[in-house]
Formats: structure tokens, sequence, C-alpha cells
């Protein structure tokens, strides 16, 4: 912690994704208007930045920043709860395929690599497809797509910890690979699992986006940003603020997970660390 | 101990450190980790640097071949090499050097000789055909089988002991005036260890190098170094030829570390607490609180070195004491 | 006196791969070994790197898998089972790792990590755990407060000691101590070898000591057998074996060893050893030996007795004496 203390951009990275979870947890108390998240008001369409709405309003007359501001609560929900579910699929299926050399650890690990070498975005617009569209279907299909990145990373890890003494001693006490597996190399695979946690919540922030932008991710009249930048689109050039903010915070927020997940990198590993400056 | 080399007579010297210490700041406060440090080479002789984990010997190493850690600060002293003070302007091409692991010197994705003629590059006169030569002829004296074709090989192609012969070679394709070892032999087997260490004496004695070896086995020391310097927490203990030090020990640091050795110790009894943290060194003979014979004054003044005989010096005044049996066993 | 350890005609077999998309054979690492460690005595395994001499200790602790031959436990037959299966059987016998300070979770406390030997055994009672690991910090010289310590705020005597700990908790009779002394200073393996024999005395214990340190073997062993290349080539009382050794390995391997004097007493012995993967035909030291002839080259020797406790594996050892 005192080491990411001391990296600034890292420190930036955090300050970021900090504030954007604060924004997220009392984001109806922050917002001027929390009730437009579904109301409209056509009398005030796409007012320009000004001392009543700072961030202007969109086609329908809403407030752009307390849309934002509500949409924060959404995209970390679904990073949240893409990249856990991911885990939850990704992190066994590297611990068992990883801890030894049989049949069931080539398996896995060529499913791994059948689910890696499928596009994102296209398995997600094509089960956005097969399902109804719609924000479940694209964290079900985001959670699809990202789960073989855990899996590789713990694979790497639970591999390289096999081999360590301290394992080898542990099986020489007579330890079950349970124990070994789950109290021993899970906590030291941790450091690994949490950047690229952190480095996926950024990612699937970006992919949340685009499906909304594509429309089968978030349907109206929810406040996704992604969601909103598509409806930006007709009123561009004119009305620049109804893109702009909406935008403006998916790059800071994807960039603040982004600049966290690098900066615990270089913690976790140190040869990286110095190979940076 | 600044004196040790003032009531020494002139010689002709290869390599002279005068009173140097290196002192490194960290989190915990600076770190002393030479604090007056001083001996000479002749031209041709070898002198081994044995002691303990932390007492010093890596960073006297680091210091002589001018690749101190950064932020190391050389308060005082001088390192001088022919005359020059390598500390203000080093000097390259003209040490060689030998390091302690076979098998992490060698990068493993390029071939041997590649590595070894980078090296020669900048510090040996000629074009790279000369070197090729020249490292060819050194594999022969090296006693590397296939010579001829050592330079093509990948380092996996070689075994442990092959390893540092090659690195041997490499240290001497310059032609230094001195050789500096770092415990070139603890990764190797006895049997591999015994080869390397009359190989590298006799090489040093043919061409007149000096020979410097750090090392922390007193039976390795004997059989390769005239002149043996014991540093104990970043000083000077005891210095002399070698067979006399192993033969007849003065300072009680000395004298106990030796009776450790099992060929030596009638009992086995280790030396009581353990080498002081270099930012916590303590004040006076830094040997005092786990000597055996230790005087209200070792607490205070830093004891003069004392000379025995030419060539000969201990740091300890009461070197002529007896110590008590259970400290010996 | 009772056989705590033994083994006959052991053969173990490494590096054997069967995956789903790959197939590799095996190296002979230990081939054909027996040997008889009685109870309460020091039996060293001496040998250089790759001999066999830490496949040969992990094969009777039960983490490594025999391909042939038989293990004795205390009178018992114990080999022919599955690594899991064959720890539970042999918790008499346990293990000290070469750098103990790795051989512990980072993550964890040592007294962690201490309490967890004893959870793995069944022992539940928290309290109870406690007091004995107390107790046994105690008996390897750490005050009990070193529990709280992580495993790199220890330094290298005191990791050795916590790893001695870790095994003396679960009330072993066979301790295999594989280069209890590799990397400590002089004064720290002074302190650690008298422990042991300390530890020895007061539990019981008895010790398989692998090493390639000859000084301390000499110092703390009973019984020695030299191995080369997965084979025991000699085996003898310690002070027989060091004042009349009798293979020509043995002895070049005893003169190989730097002594205090500087002095030389045997020649040396040329060349590194032989891989694993490409073992000489007949004895397989003859192309390092001076006193090789047709017959090492084509006929393996066998072990013969040369005095009560004292076998060879040489046919010209009477010569070469």
């Amino acid at each position: 912690m005192k080491r990411l203390l001391r990296d600034p951009v890292a420190c930036l990275g955090f300050l970021l994704v900090v504030f954007a979870a604060l924004v997220a947890a009392f984001a109806p108390w922050l917002a001027p208007y929390p009730d437009d998240a579904f109301d409209s008001h056509l009398l005030q369409r796409l007012k320009p930045p000004s001392a009543e709405f700072p961030f202007g309003t969109d086609y329908l007359g809403r407030d752009i920043l307390s849309r934002v501001i509500l949409g924060t609560r959404n995209a970390i929900t679904v990073a949240v709860s893409v990249v856990l579910a991911a885990m939850l699929i990704g992190v066994p299926m590297g611990l068992v395929a990883g801890w030894r050399d049989n049949w069931l650890s080539d398996v896995l690990m060529r499913v791994t690599d059948v689910f890696l070498a499928v596009p994102q975005l296209i398995l997600a617009l094509a089960l956005g497809q097969l399902m109804a569209p719609g924000l479940t279907t694209a964290m079900a299909a985001l959670s699809l797509t990202y789960w073989p990145f855990f899996a590789r990373t713990v694979y790497a890890e639970t591999r390289r910890l096999r081999g360590a003494l301290f394992v080898d001693a542990l099986a020489g006490l007579g330890a079950s690979p349970a124990r070994i597996l789950l109290l021993h190399v899970l906590p030291n695979a941790a450091p690994a699992i949490l950047v690229r946690a952190t480095i996926g919540m950024g990612f699937t922030i970006l992919t949340a986006a685009i499906l909304g932008f594509l429309g089968v991710g978030a349907a109206p009249p929810s406040p996704d940003w992604g969601l909103a930048v598509a409806e930006a689109r007709q009123h561009l050039p004119e009305s620049w603020w109804f893109a702009t903010f909406p935008g403006l915070a998916i790059l800071l927020l994807v960039l603040g997970f982004n600049l966290l997940g690098d900066g615990l990198r270089d913690v976790a590993d140190p040869r990286l660390r110095r190979s940076r400056k | 101990m600044s004196d040790m080399l003032a009531s020494a007579p002139e010689a002709p010297s290869l390599m002279t450190v005068r009173d140097l210490a290196v002192h490194i700041p960290t989190d915990a406060g600076v770190a002393r980790i030479l604090d007056g440090v001083s001996f000479t080479l002749p031209p041709g002789g070898s002198l081994g640097i044995v002691g303990e984990s932390g007492c010093g010997k890596s960073t006297l190493l680091r210091a002589i071949l001018g690749i101190l850690p950064k932020g190391a600060r050389v308060p005082q002293g001088q390192v001088l090499f022919q005359g020059q003070d390598i500390l203000k302007t080093p000097v390259r091409g003209r040490i060689g050097f030998i390091p302690q692991d076979p098998y992490l010197s060698l990068n493993p994705v390029f071939r041997a000789g590649d590595q070894l003629l980078e090296g020669m590059r900048n510090h040996a006169p000629g074009t790279r055909d000369d070197h090729r030569k020249k490292l060819i002829n050194l594999f022969h004296a090296v006693q590397l089988p296939e010579p001829q074709n050592a330079l093509d090989k990948y380092p996996h192609q070689f075994s442990g002991g092959q390893r540092q012969r090659l690195l041997i070679a490499a240290a001497l394709a310059c032609d230094p005036d001195l050789v500096v070892a770092d415990e070139p032999t603890t990764a190797l087997d006895v049997t591999t260890q015994r080869e390397i260490l009359a190989l590298l004496r006799s090489l040093i004695s043919e061409r007149n190098m000096g020979l410097l070896f750090v090392t922390h086995d007193f039976g390795v020391l004997s059989s390769v170094c005239e002149d043996v310097a014991v540093l104990y927490a970043g000083r000077v203990a005891e210095y002399g030829p070698t067979g006399n030090v192993l033969a007849d020990p003065r300072h009680p640091y000395t004298r106990m570390l030796l009776a450790c050795h099992p060929d030596r110790a009638t009992d086995l009894i280790g030396i009581p607490g353990t080498v002081p943290a270099a930012t916590a060194q303590p004040p006076g003979c830094r040997f005092h609180p786990r000597c055996p014979i230790s005087r209200p004054n070792c607490a205070v003044a830093v004891p003069e070195a004392v000379r025995i005989f030419d060539g000969s010096r201990v740091a300890c005044p009461y070197h002529a004491d007896p110590l008590p049996e259970v400290a010996l066993g | 006196m009772a056989e705590m350890i033994g083994a006959r005609d052991l053969v173990v077999e490494l590096g054997a791969e069967r995956g789903l998309f790959r197939r590799r054979a095996g190296v002979r690492a230990v081939d054909g070994v027996s040997l008889s460690v009685t109870a309460g005595e020091t039996f060293g395994v001496v040998g250089e790197s790759g001999c066999g001499k830490t496949t040969l200790a992990r094969t009777l602790l039960g983490l490594q898998r025999e391909s042939g031959g038989e293990i004795r436990l205390e009178n018992a037959v114990v080999s022919g089972v599955a690594p899991s299966l064959a720890r539970r059987q042999r918790a008499a016998v346990q293990y000290v790792h070469q750098d103990p300070g790795a051989a512990l979770d980072p993550w964890w406390r040592v007294g962690a990590t201490l309490a967890e030997g004893l959870r793995i055994q069944g022992l539940t009672n928290r309290t109870e755990a406690a007091d004995r690991i107390a107790e046994t910090l105690r008996a390897v010289g750490l005050d009990p407060a070193f529990g709280e310590r992580y495993p790199h705020e220890l330094s290298g005597g005191q990791q050795r000691r916590i790893g001695l700990a870790r095994i003396l908790l679960l009330r072993p009779k066979l301790v295999i101590l594989d280069e209890p002394t590799a990397g400590l200073d002089l004064s720290v393996q002074a302190a650690v070898l008298r422990l042991l024999r300390d530890l020895r005395d007061r539990f019981g214990l008895t010790y398989l000591f692998i090493s390639h340190d000859l000084s301390v073997v000499r110092r703390v062993c009973d019984q020695v057998a030299v191995m080369y290349l997965g084979r025991i080539v000699e085996q003898a009382p310690a002070a027989e074996l060091f004042a009349q050794p009798r293979h020509p390995y043995t002895r070049a391997l005893l003169g190989a060893a730097p002594r205090l004097d500087g002095k030389a007493v045997a020649p040396t012995l040329r060349g590194d050893p032989p891989s694993l993967r490409a073992i000489p035909s007949g004895c397989r030291f003859h192309p390092r030996c001076l006193h090789a002839d047709m017959s090492c080259l084509e006929r393996e020797p066998v072990m013969q007795p040369v005095a009560a406790g004292h076998s060879v594996c040489c046919h010209h050892w009477r010569e070469a004496a």
C-alpha cells in the first residue's frame, strides 16, 4: 500500500476509482435531479451547460449531470458483478488445472483457449440476439468471455506455486490438496488475481458501454453512459455536451481502473516495478 | 585502524585499500557497511577476504569493482589500483571478475561466445577475430572440452564446472593485472571445486596476476590464498599470512570462528549472538557484545591494529589473553 | 538393534510424463538402492549433486512413489502405495528441507504454520496446540514470541530452527535432514549441528542426514553411504569410511574436500559426473576411475563385504587400497 502511494500515476487511478465508487454509493443524494432517471421534460430539451444544468440537458430535457451520476452506479454494478462472476468460474478452473498435469488439466485449459479465441463483442452480440437484449444478457455475455483471463492467470500462478518449496513442505506434512490450494496457493496468487480483476473492471465498463451503444446492453430510459452516447449521435455536433459528458465519464473511470491495475501490478511484481522507470 | 598502513613499509603494491568506509542510507538509518578497511596486495599476490554473511565482503568487492549500489557514500578512504584511485576514475578491463554463480551469470538465450566477445569489445585491443583467437586459446588453457566450438554453444550446453571455466576464461580475456573472484566455487561440487581452484591458482601464477578471493570457506581459502583478511562487521579483525592465521589465530573472533569448523572443533559451540545489523553497529570494538574476554574499555574505544610481526596485524589489544575453555569447545 | 527404516533394491524413475498430449520416458534417479538405518543413529548419505540422494529421501518419505523395490518402516513393508496414502502411513517419518525459509508460506505467520501441521494430524484443541508449539519452540532454542513473526523476518539460523520445530511438533521417529547446513555461516552451522545432536538425544530421534559437506558428515554421522549416479557405491561406519575408504570414488571425494592446512591428499577426479540419461556401461564410475580396466567396462560390480558393516561396490577394492 505504501509503495502504491509512492507511485503518482497509480495514485491518480486509485483516486478516480474511489471517487467513482463514492459517487455510485451516494448517487441518489448527489444528483441534483434524481428523478431525471425516468422523467422527461420536453420543454427544456438540449439546453447547453448552464448554472441550472452544469452538463446541459439531453433530447428529453433530462439533466445530464444527474444521469451521469446515476449512471456511475450502473457502470460499477455491471463491472463488479461481471468480474465476480468471471472470477467464480475462472479461479477454481485455474486452480484445478494448474495443480496437476493430467487429462483434466489438459481439457480445462483447452476449453479456456477456445473461449479466449472467441471475440468478446461478437459473443455478446450473438447472445444478445439469442436471448432478449438487455443488461442481464450483456452481463452474462461479458462474464462468459472474461473468465478465461482469470483461469489463465490462476493457472500460471498455481503452476508456479506448486513448485514452491513451501507447497512441497505441506505435502510432506500430509496436507490435502484442497487445503494447500485454498489456504496457501490461493492467497499467494491473490495479488495476481487482484490485478487481473482491477484491469477487468475497466475493460468491462468499456465493453458494457460499447454494448449499450450498439443497443444490446442497457435499454432506455436507464441512465447508461453508452446508451447516452448512442442517443446523442443524432444531435451532434450542435449538442456536443450530450455525448461529451457521458463519454468523459467512461474515459475517466476506465482510465482510473487501468492506472490502478498497472500500479498494483508493479507493487505485486518487483521485477516489473524496476523496469518501468 | 588507519595506522595499519602507516606502520607498514612502502612496498610496490598492485592494490591498496586505505581506510575505506562505505555507508548506505536506508529506511532504518545509515548502514555503516564498511568502516576503515585497509589492506595491501602486492603484484602477483593473492589475498583472501573471509567473513560471515553481513560482514561487508560483497560491498568491499563492489567498491573495488566500481559498482557500488546507488546511494552508497564513501565518506573516507581510497582504493588505489596501480597508484590510481579507482573510486574517482574507474578502471575498466584491467580488473577481471569471476562471479559467484555460473548458472546466473550467463544469459541463456545468447551464445556463450557472443556474450564474452561483447565484454571484450571495449576493453581489449584488436579486432573481433583477434578476440576469438584469444578466447579459444584461453579455452584451451582452462581445459574446456572442444575449445574450437565452445564459442558457438549456448550456456545450457555446459555443465556447472564448465561454465565456471568459461567465466574464468572471460575474466582473463582482457589480460587483467588483478582478478577478483567472488566465492567462485560455492555452487559446485567438491570434486569440481578442487579442479577449478587448482586451475585458477596455476593460471594466476603463470600470468603473474594478483588475486582477490572472497570466500566464507576456510578450507578453500587455505588452498588458494597466501594472505587473508578476516572481516567482522565492516572492519578487518585480523590480517596475515593464511597459514599463520589458520594455525595460530589471535583475534577472539577468528579463534572462535575457527573453533566452529567441524574439522577443528572438539565440541560444537558456535558463537553466541549474531552479527550486528549494519545500521546498529555497537560502539567501540564491534565484536565486544559477543566476545568472552571483552572488558569495559572494549565498548568505548575502537581497537587499534596491533602488529604481531611483519605483515600480520590483529585489531584486538587483548589478543594474547587466553579464551575460556567453553568458548572454544 | 532395531531397524528404523530400510530399503531393498529401491528403484525410482523421475520425469515420466503421461498427459493427454505428451508422453515421455523418465530417468532412473535411484537405481537399486538397499540400506538399513538403525534406530537412534545418524545415517549420512553423501554424493555429488544429481547422484540421487534427495530423490532417495523423498521416496523414503513417501512424497515420491518408487517404481520398484521395497521400503520397510519399523519392520513393516510400507511401499507400493500412492503418495497421499504413503504420507499418512509414514507419519513417523518427517523431512526438513534444505532451505527451511522457503518451506514456509510467506503469507502465514510462523505460529500459524506450526499449528497447521498439528491440525493436519488431527489435533484441533487450540490451547493444547499453543502449549505444544511454545514448548517445541523452546526446545529448538527460540522464544515462543517467534510465532508472531513472518518468515522473512527470521535469520538463516532461526529459519532452520523453525523448520525443525515444525516437524518436531509432529513427534516423528525418523527425521530426514536435507543439507541441513547448506548456506549457513560457520558459527551458525556449529550451533545448528549442536542443536540437532541435543534434539536427537532428547526426543530419541533417528536421522537420515543428506549432505555434500564431508567435514560435517564426519562430525555428526554414525553410518555413511556414498552415492554415485543413483547407486550406493560404499557404505561403512563413519569412522571407518573416513579412515579407510575403499571405493576409488569415495577416496576422490574425501580427497577433494578442502582442508584447513591447504594440503592436497589425493589426485583430483577428472570430469563432471555423467548424466543420468547416459549411464556408462559396467561400473558407472569407470570413465572417471584411475583403476578401471576391461572388466569394469563390461561387468557391473556388486556390493561386497570388506569388514563388519563395511561394504563396497568395486571390482578392484583390494588392489586399489
